[in-house]
Parts: C-alpha cells; structure tokens; sequence
C-alpha cells in the first residue's frame, strides 16, 4: 500500500526540482494510472482531477490473514512482557551498582525508576496498541504488573541504598523545638 | 588495617577541620587592642633628644613603654597577675627602668629602648618600703631598697648586691624612708609612732653605720607622705594636729630638736580635717633635692614653699589648684600647676620653682570629656626649646583611667583608654537600621497599616521604593567612585551617624563594662570606641549586671540596655538604663531600689513598648518589676505561676528555688543544700537565653536517633572540696532542674581540685579541672539524651518529666592549663559548635566539639564510622591553626564572648583581659558564603562563553538547515 505515496513523493519532487538548479535527469513514476501525471498538467485544461493515491482498479484483499494474526499477538505478547524481561537485566545492574551513594548509583536508579513511571503514565497508548490482541487484558495486566515490579525493585534499590525516608532520623529536621513551658532564671547571689 | 583505616580517617578529619587564616586575611576580619592599664608611675625619658618615650608601670604589672607621639605601645613587660607580682616602684635613670616588684621580691633592670631584661635580682625576704637611687661624684651608681629590717644597696649596673645592712631595733622602729643627695652617705629614717624619729646613717662604701640619733617627735606618726627632705638635707615634716611644720637637718652632728614652724607664721591655713601633703623634686639624684617644695593644705589648696638659709617662706600660693608636678629639664625646674578653669575645662599652667613666677605662655587647656573623670594624676615632661624657654608636654591621668597627652597649646596628641584593660561584662548589640531600611520598617508597621488606606499606602510604598532605588543607586555610585582611588586612600571613617547594619548584621555594637564604672560602646568591625560613659559613684568592688531589654528591632523605639550595679559593701543596687548605640542615659526611669538586691532576672515578657521585662528581687524574696506598667503587671498575674527563678548562695551552700505568685512575692519550692563544711558551690550555670538548638537528636548508626535532653532549665553546679590535699581533694558536678530542684545527675570527680572553667550549652557540659593526682588538666564532657523515644515533643514542662535521662561521660587530658572557655553560637544552631578556649599563653584555640563526645568509641566500627565519630584518645591535640588569633596573643585572658551574626556559619568572637581581641570563626566553614578567593572572572567568562558559543552554534545549525533543505 505504500506504493502510490512513493509515486507522489517523486512528483514532487520532480515539480519542485524543475525550479531548483539541480534538475533531475530522469524520473521514474510508479503511480498505477499513468494517465494522472498527465492529468496534473492538464489540471489547467478542465480535465477530470483524481486524488493521488486513486487507483481505477480495485485494490486487492488485504485483510489479516491467520499467520498474521499469530505474528500481531505474538507482537503484542512482546510489547506485554518486556518490562518483565528486563528485570533481572536490572537486578544485575542493581548488583553492580552496590549501594554506595555516587553520581553512577543514583543515575542507575533514576533510570530504573523513571521507566517504569513513564510506562506507567502512557498506559492508555499501550492499551491501544494492544487493542488488536485477542488477549488484550491479560497482556495488559502482565505489562502493567512488569511495571510494577520495575518500580518495586527500584523502590527497593532506594531503600537499600538508604533513600527512603523509612526511619526516624529522615524525619528529625523536621521535628520543632518544644515549647517552654516554665520561665527560669536566676544564678549567685550577687 | 582498621587501625590504619581509622588514623587515615582521622588525619582526614582533622585536615578538613582545619581553618587557619591565610596570610593576606591577616587584620581582615579581625583587630586587637592592646592596654596596660592603671598607671602608678611615669617617667618621660629625655636622655636623648631623638628617642623619646614614655615609661609607664601600672596596677596590672606591667612595665611598659609608649610612644609619645601616637600613644603606641613600644613595648610591653607583663609580670605575673596578683600581689606576685605587684609593682612597688619604678624608678628610672638614663636607659634603665628598675622596678621593684612582688613586694620587694624582685629588683629588676629593663632597657627602655627595646624592653629587654638588663638583670634581675632575688632580693633578701621581708616587706618592702622604699627605694631610692644613689649617686655619688655626681654619677648614679647604685639603688637601695628598704625593708623592713634591712636595707641594701645594689649596682645600677649588674644588680649585684654592695651590701646589705640590718637596721637595728627593726621590730620598734618603723623604717620608711631612704634618702641620699650624692655624699658619701645613704640616711634611713624611721619612726617610732607618737615618741621619736630615728636617723641611721650609713657609708655607701662599706655599709657602715656612722651614725645613729633618735629625735623626739611624740605627735609623728607616718614619715610616707607627711615628711621628705628638701634643700642641703633637711627633713620638713607636717602635721596637722598642731598646725606646723617642722624641720630639721638631717647631718647635723650635735643633738638638736626638731625645729617648729606654725602655719600661722607663714600666714598659711589648713583645710579643716585635711591631712597635709609634701611634694619635693630631686632631678639628679646624686644631687641634693632642691629648696623649694609644694604643701598641699587642702583638696584645691596648695603653696609653693622655699627653704633658704634654715627658714621658710612661701613663694606662691595656689588656690585653686588640684594638681601640682615638677619638671625638670636641663637645669631648670618647672612646676605645673593644674587649675580649674570652668565645668567642662581645665588649665595648667607652668611656673619656675626658683621664685614662683608665672612662665608666659605656657598655659595648656584642658578640655574634660562631660562623659569622663576628673583629673587624678599629672605627668609634666618639660624640654628647653630653641630659644631657651621651656616647653612641655603633660601626661593627664583621670579617675576614669584615661590618659590623655597634651600639648602646647592645648592640642590632645593622643588618649588611651586604659579602663579597657579591665572589662567585667558585656553585650553585643544589632546596630539600627539605616534611614531607608527605617522607612519601610516604618512602612509595614501594624500601626500604619491601621490608620491608612489602601491608597494611601500603595503610594506609600511606591514612594518607599523610590527612595531605596535612590539609596542603592548612590551606594552603587559611591563603589565606582572608590574603586577608583588606590585602596590604601579610601577610609571608611565610622562615626555614630553613619552607623548602620551591614547585610549578614557582621557589624555590631560591642558595649563593655570596665570594673572603674566606665562604660564603652565599641564598633567591632574596627574597634573604634564610639562613645563612652563614666559612672561616677561606683565603688571599686561593685558588681555589675548588663542585659539588653530592648533590641534595635523595634524601630522606632530605641534600643534600651540596663545595667545593673550592685555594691558589695552596702548590698543596695542601682539601674543605669541607657541607649547602646549612642550611650545615652534613657528618659526611662529606673525604679529606686530601697532593699539589698540578690538577682534579676530577664523575661521574654514585653511590655507594649516593646522592652522586656525585668524583675529584681531583693532580700526580703519580693520581686520588683521594670518597667512596671499596668500592661506589664497584668501579664505578670497571667504568667506568675510559670515564672521561677533560683538563688544560689556559695557562702551557706544553699541552692533554693522559688515560684512567682500574682501579688509579686514568692514562694520557696525547693532547696538543695551542699554542706559548704565539706565543699563549696565555686559555679553555677545555666543555659544561654538566645542559644537555639536545630536538631532535636542525634542520627545513630542505624538511622535511629538518640533524642537530646534539652532542658532549658537545666543547672550546671560545680563544687570543689574544701580540704585541698591532694588524695582527699574532689571536684562535684551536679545538674539540677532549676525549676522543680530535681538532682538529674550528679559526678565526684576525685582527686581533682580547681579552678575549674564550665560551659553549658544544649544537651552537654564541658568542664576543665586539675588532676591531682596524675598532675595534669583533664577536660570532661557529660551528655545527655532523652533515649530513643520523644517523652513529649510539643512542649518541655519540667514538671512533668517522669523519666531521667542517659548520661554519657569522657575525659580527655589537655595539655595546657587554661584561662576561660566559651563555645559559639551561631543564629539557627545548624552550625557544629565548637569551644572557644583561652589559654595562658594567649592564645584562643578553638576546638571542635566532636573532639569531646562521650560516644567517641575505644574500638573504630562500621557504625561508629557511619556517624563520624572520631575513635576514642586520651590525648586532646593543640593544634597551632586551631589558635583563631594567630600571633595575636590575648595577655591574661578573662572571658570570651559570643555573638551569633546574620549569617548561620558565622559566629563573632570578643577575648578580652588586658587586651581586646575580635574576630569571627566559621565553625563548619563558610558554607553560605563564596569564597574570598572564589573565581568570578572564571565563572563568568565560561558563562558568557557558553552562551555566545550557543548562538554561534544556532545558527549554525539554522545555516545548515537550510542548506540541506535546498539540495
């Protein structure tokens, strides 16, 4: 079905050439009604005025086939799992990193985090993609626990690496001075 | 390995810790002042015409010596504090100051010309009285010293003894003076009270009596002061009893009496109940003293006497006069005679001693500050000028310690504030906003707010910003116009008016409390004293109170700062409330305190004006309020239950608590009692009022916390024993809730013995104290922390605080003894603290806390590492880039103070003894400030760079673009 749109790009650019310094020596058209370039020109003239891409005769079947089929769930199945895959591809960076607190560490693990919360934010244009799949929701719930999974380990990561506000040192900037109840003073007998 | 680790971490740690200055931020941030204070005697040197100076000895053992012409010290001698060291006399000849000192312990010889020690001498034990200079053939040779039971004479030359001479009957006859006039001999005169005067003479050769008489003088009590020796030998004693003088020679061999000459022959009268006074003159000391001698007959009454041929006349009476002196210079001999001239001014004017006429021309005016003493001491240095008349210079000492060089004809060349040598207390005070920051102040107050519209006040503000604009447009102009002067040329001249506060409030008012009553408010970004106040009826002994009530904050009121002056002898108090920025005395007046006060006490309480309130409370336990307005006494009733305050009285040992009630009088709550039999109380203290804690714990290894135990109640009281010996001796820490006299921990400390130096602050205690028994200064910290759990983390009522805390506890040796200690204080408390400590050698050593932690670990472990604690050694380092003053030495060291500055890492620092040292120290460095040496030039040249390589880059690009799009 690309072919017709090939054809008008070359007319196109055959026109424009026709203006530019660098003239083509040769163009070839590979649109299927010969007569339509011919037809552009004698636009002027009244002739009758196809839009590109129109073809006189019928276009052939092209609706999906069996194997197809197979090769779009197949497609979608991948789209499902690959946030799973690539977790125990994580888990070794994770191993690598060590939980030391330096700029490579905490980059592996903005990475790891931002993932999967980026996935997780265009969920509807996966859903979408996988709309044509027969087991559309089960993919789904697979591609979105992967995800989960990928921002659990990366929550996990932080925790081992400490950056999680879990214990109550996090919190002890936070804490105010108490109020003083008494007033006191005084001191030696001057 | 671990080991290593943690040495290595620990160089780490002390590398990063340190904060030496640099070597161009030398006087930068910093200043020192240097006194020596009360002057006793004063010698002008005139040996030599080209080097001239002033030799001083003064009450605060020193020797020292100043430039006539600036005030400079040249330099400076400072012997050990206390009687030990007191200066007896000084007497000076040629380049050589000899000064007894310690009671006639000491002889020593200093070269005036660079204060080098010529010798020194051990003298002979016993009391000493007096010391003259001897000459013979017309050339100063030797120094006698009398003591009680000898007298000795020494080379000027080596200090070596001559010989020494007990006198007879030392323990009858009291000997006071020495007297010689270049003969062969040297004359001790003694005195038994009311019977007889007894002359020995001596041989300066050999230290031969020669002669011995007794004459009688039943109505003689003293010779200091009532009698001295003028003409060829002869002794003139006065006395009030019978109106008289008396005289006689003092070499005559045949017996004969005492001489009496009655006032009224002389047509003189005696001020009733004035007890007279001889003033003579010896210029060379191998020569007899002259004729002609002052008397003084009264407070303003004095007269010139001659003595010619066995008989006395006056040559010139001055009335009134208050102080009189003698001057000599070549061969002539000028008195200076101080007069009064009117309230605010003196004159002094010369006359020449030989026939009392008046020298024309010499009359110097002087004028007293309203603010200062009056005139104590003169010091006349006279010189011969060109044409042979006599100039002079005058060294003016007044009650408030001042002194003051004057010349003809009435020009100050230069004055010391020598007061300063001698700070009790002091404050440091925000310096007021200037006239445009004034305005908005003024702009936002509640008041205007009320009474305004809202168009009023947007053009208000409209008009506020305009005059900011403008401000900041002509301090904009002033930096280019300065920029281009070479820097040495621009003088930042701070006076009173231009006084404004600085952006991070770095600059503040330093105000001062000398022990002579005179107050000092001082600049301390330069030292400059800005003014000054003399209080003129403060005993020597009284103890002094300084709080800030009012703050420069709410403008437009004034600041307000209240002294409090308690005597010691009487017990009564007196409140001097004044204006630290300007050292005025406040329209305010304080109440009359009728009753002995024990204490005040400061109260975060405002009254509507904004000053806070402050409650006396005297003998009889009532507490007197200031100021006492309705306003004041009403949340006084409000708040009466919640106030409570401790007195503490060393003497019983007895540490008692009391509670406000609504009437202003008091209850007692608690009592502690330390049985002062056993030991006593030597401080007690609490925690600093404007201290903020930030953090409310402490991060452990495992990201719990350990929560600080920050009772703002808290006492810090020390004891020490009262048997001293070394195995019995003991130093007591307790810590006692001031407000419900719960013991919360108490520490013996035995065989350790004072002075012990204390400093509270947030959730520790750091004392120094001596260990007796392994000879050497130990510091200790106590810690304290509430656990792991908040018991209440809203509100801190020491009435309801079930649980005692933790109390951790190290000790550390420190090498050197130390004079004072003080820790920082930063605005929020972020800041790491660190202890301020002066030491002996005047150096101030600032010393990070985290070296005193109780939780310093015997054994490096991960944990331990995690939270940055340092391993546990014994040995506290001195490390020489810890001094914060460099070279700067601090002389005897009594008290540092600290100020927090605008800016969190900054902390401000005041030293004071006999010097006055300012400076400020970053405690974790100046983190929130750039650097000095921070590259802008760098910093901006790559920022520009990146942004014009960014255009350049952009169109590049754009070019490119286009150029594809053609092909």
């Amino acid at each position: 079905n690309a072919v017709p749109t090939g054809g008008m790009e070359e007319v196109a650019v055959s026109t424009r050439g026709g203006g530019g310094t660098r003239r083509m020596k040769w163009a070839l058209e590979l649109s299927l009604g010969n007569t339509r370039s011919r037809g552009d020109r004698q636009s002027s003239q009244g002739d009758t005025l196809y839009p590109i891409g129109y073809s006189d005769k019928p276009v052939p079947d092209t609706s999906v086939q069996e194997a197809d089929r197979n090769l779009v769930e197949k497609r979608c199945w991948d789209v499902a799992l690959g946030p799973l895959k690539q977790i125990p591809m994580n888990l070794f960076i994770m191993y690598m990193s060590g939980n030391t607190i330096s700029i490579f560490p905490i980059m592996m693990v903005c990475m790891m985090a931002w993932r999967p919360i980026q996935a997780l934010m265009s969920l509807s244009a996966t859903f979408k993609l996988l709309e044509s799949s027969s087991q559309q929701w089960l993919q789904g719930i697979v591609y979105l626990i992967g995800n989960l999974l990928g921002s659990a380990l990366a929550i996990y990561k932080c925790q081992s690496m400490g950056l999680l506000p879990t214990h109550s040192s996090d919190w002890l900037a936070f804490i105010e001075p108490p109020q003083r109840m008494e007033i006191m003073g005084g001191g030696m007998v001057l | 390995m671990a080991n290593l680790r943690t040495c290595l971490a620990f160089l780490f740690l002390c590398c990063s810790l340190c904060d030496a200055v640099y070597e161009d931020q030398v006087g930068k941030f910093d200043w020192r002042q240097q006194y020596v204070g009360k002057v006793l005697f004063a010698h002008f040197e005139s040996h030599s015409q080209a080097s001239k100076k002033l030799i001083l000895a003064t009450d605060k053992n020193i020797v020292a010596s100043l430039n006539p012409r600036t005030g400079d010290l040249f330099w400076r001698q400072v012997d050990k504090a206390g009687p030990e060291g007191h200066i007896d006399t000084l007497l000076f000849h040629g380049q050589d100051a000899v000064v007894v000192t310690g009671n006639g312990r000491l002889l020593r010889s200093w070269e005036s010309s660079v204060g080098a020690l010529n010798w020194e001498m051990l003298l002979d034990p016993g009391s000493f009285l007096a010391a003259v200079l001897v000459g013979t053939q017309d050339s100063v040779k030797f120094v006698a010293v009398l003591k009680k039971a000898t007298v000795s004479l020494h080379y000027l030359s080596n200090g070596h003894q001559k010989w020494t001479e007990t006198l007879p009957d030392s323990d009858t006859v009291h000997y006071q003076a020495v007297y010689s006039s270049g003969g062969s001999q040297l004359f001790v005169l003694g005195v038994v009270p009311h019977s007889h005067l007894s002359i020995i003479t001596f041989n300066i050769e050999d230290g031969e009596i020669t002669s011995q008489r007794s004459v009688d003088a039943p109505w003689l009590s003293s010779i200091q002061a009532r009698c001295t020796v003028v003409g060829q030998g002869v002794l003139i004693c006065a006395d009030a009893s019978t109106l008289s003088l008396y005289m006689l020679p003092l070499s005559s061999e045949e017996p004969v009496g005492l001489q009496q000459v009655p006032l009224q022959s002389l047509d003189l009268d005696l001020a009733l109940g004035f007890q007279p006074v001889l003033l003579t003159t010896q210029p060379n000391p191998a020569r007899p003293p002259l004729a002609q001698f002052f008397l003084q007959l009264g407070p303003d009454h004095h007269v010139l006497l001659q003595l010619s041929d066995g008989h006395l006349s006056p040559l010139r009476d001055f009335q009134p006069a208050f102080l009189v002196s003698f001057a000599t210079t070549g061969e002539k001999t000028v008195a200076a005679v101080l007069s009064p001239k009117n309230e605010t001014a003196c004159s002094v004017s010369l006359y020449s001693a030989d026939s009392g006429r008046r020298l024309l021309d010499t009359t110097v005016t002087i004028h007293l500050d309203p603010n200062g003493g009056k005139p104590e001491k003169l010091y006349v240095h006279a010189f011969l000028k060109k044409d042979d008349s006599v100039g002079y210079r005058v060294l003016v000492q007044t009650e408030d310690h001042t002194i003051t060089f004057l010349q003809q004809p009435g020009r100050i060349v230069w004055t010391r504030e020598e007061a300063l040598a001698d700070v009790v207390t002091m404050e440091m005070v925000d310096l007021p906003l200037t006239g445009t920051q004034a305005e908005l102040e003024g702009e936002f107050g509640k008041k205007a707010a009320i009474q305004d519209g809202l168009a009023a006040m947007v053009l208000k503000r409209l008009s506020s910003q305009l005059i900011l604009l403008q401000a900041w447009i002509a301090h904009l102009w002033k930096l280019f116009y300065d920029a281009r002067k070479p820097r040495s040329q621009v003088k930042n001249e701070v006076t009173i008016e231009t006084l404004a506060r600085d952006e991070f409030n770095l600059q503040k008012m330093m105000v001062m409390v000398t022990a002579s009553g005179k107050l000092f408010g001082i600049d301390s970004k330069s030292g400059m004293v800005l003014w000054k106040h003399y209080l003129r009826n403060v005993q020597p002994n009284a103890v002094f109170k300084l709080m800030v009530q009012r703050t420069t904050a709410h403008f437009p009121h004034p600041p307000q700062c209240t002294l409090l002056i308690k005597d010691k002898e009487t017990g009564l108090a007196a409140l001097h409330v004044f204006n630290p920025i300007f050292g005025k005395k406040s329209h305010v007046t304080p109440p009359t305190l009728s009753r002995p006060v024990l204490q005040s006490l400061l109260l975060p309480l405002m009254d509507q004006d904004y000053s806070k309130v402050l409650l006396l409370i005297d003998d009889e336990y009532k507490v007197t309020a200031f100021p006492s307005t309705k306003n004041v006494l009403q949340q006084l009733q409000e708040m009466a239950s919640a106030i409570y305050f401790f007195l503490v009285d060393a003497s019983q040992g007895k540490l008692s608590g009391f509670r406000l009630r609504k009437d202003l009088s008091t209850e007692l709550i608690w009592e502690v009692v330390i049985p002062p039999e056993v030991q006593k109380i030597v401080a007690v203290k609490g925690k600093r009022a404007n201290e903020h804690v930030h953090s409310q714990g402490r991060v452990m290894g495992d990201r719990s916390v350990l929560y600080k135990y920050l009772n703002p109640n808290l006492l810090a009281v020390v004891t020490e024993s009262v048997d001293t010996h070394q195995e019995r001796s003991f130093v007591g820490v307790f810590l006692i809730d001031g407000v419900t006299g719960r013991i919360i921990h108490e520490a013996v400390q035995r065989k350790a013995r004072g002075p012990i130096h204390l400093v509270h602050s947030e959730n520790w205690v750091v004392y120094e104290y001596w260990n007796a028994k392994s000879r050497r200064n130990e510091f200790s910290v106590l810690e304290l922390f509430e656990g792991t759990e908040l018991y209440n983390s809203t509100v801190f009522s020491s009435l309801d605080r079930p649980h005692l805390p933790q109390v951790l506890q190290q000790s550390y040796i420190f090498p050197s003894s130390i004079s004072t200690m003080e820790a920082t204080l930063t605005e929020k408390g972020i800041t790491s603290r660190h202890l301020l400590v002066g030491l002996p050698s005047g150096a101030i050593l600032s010393l990070p806390k985290m070296f005193l932690d109780p939780r310093r670990p015997e054994m490096a472990t991960e944990q331990s590492r995690e939270e940055n604690l340092i391993p546990y050694a014994p040995e506290m380092p001195i490390r020489t880039e810890w001094f914060i003053n460099y070279n700067q030495s601090v002389t005897r060291v009594r008290g540092i103070y600290t100020a927090p500055s605008g800016l969190e890492s900054t902390c401000l620092v005041v030293a004071y003894g006999l010097d006055i040292f300012q400076t400020r120290v970053y405690p974790s460095k100046q983190f929130d400030v750039l650097k000095d040496d921070y590259d802008y030039v760098l910093i901006s040249s790559v920022l520009f760079g990146l942004f014009f390589a960014t255009m350049i880059s952009k169109r590049l690009a754009q070019v490119k673009l286009l150029n594809r799009a053609w092909r």
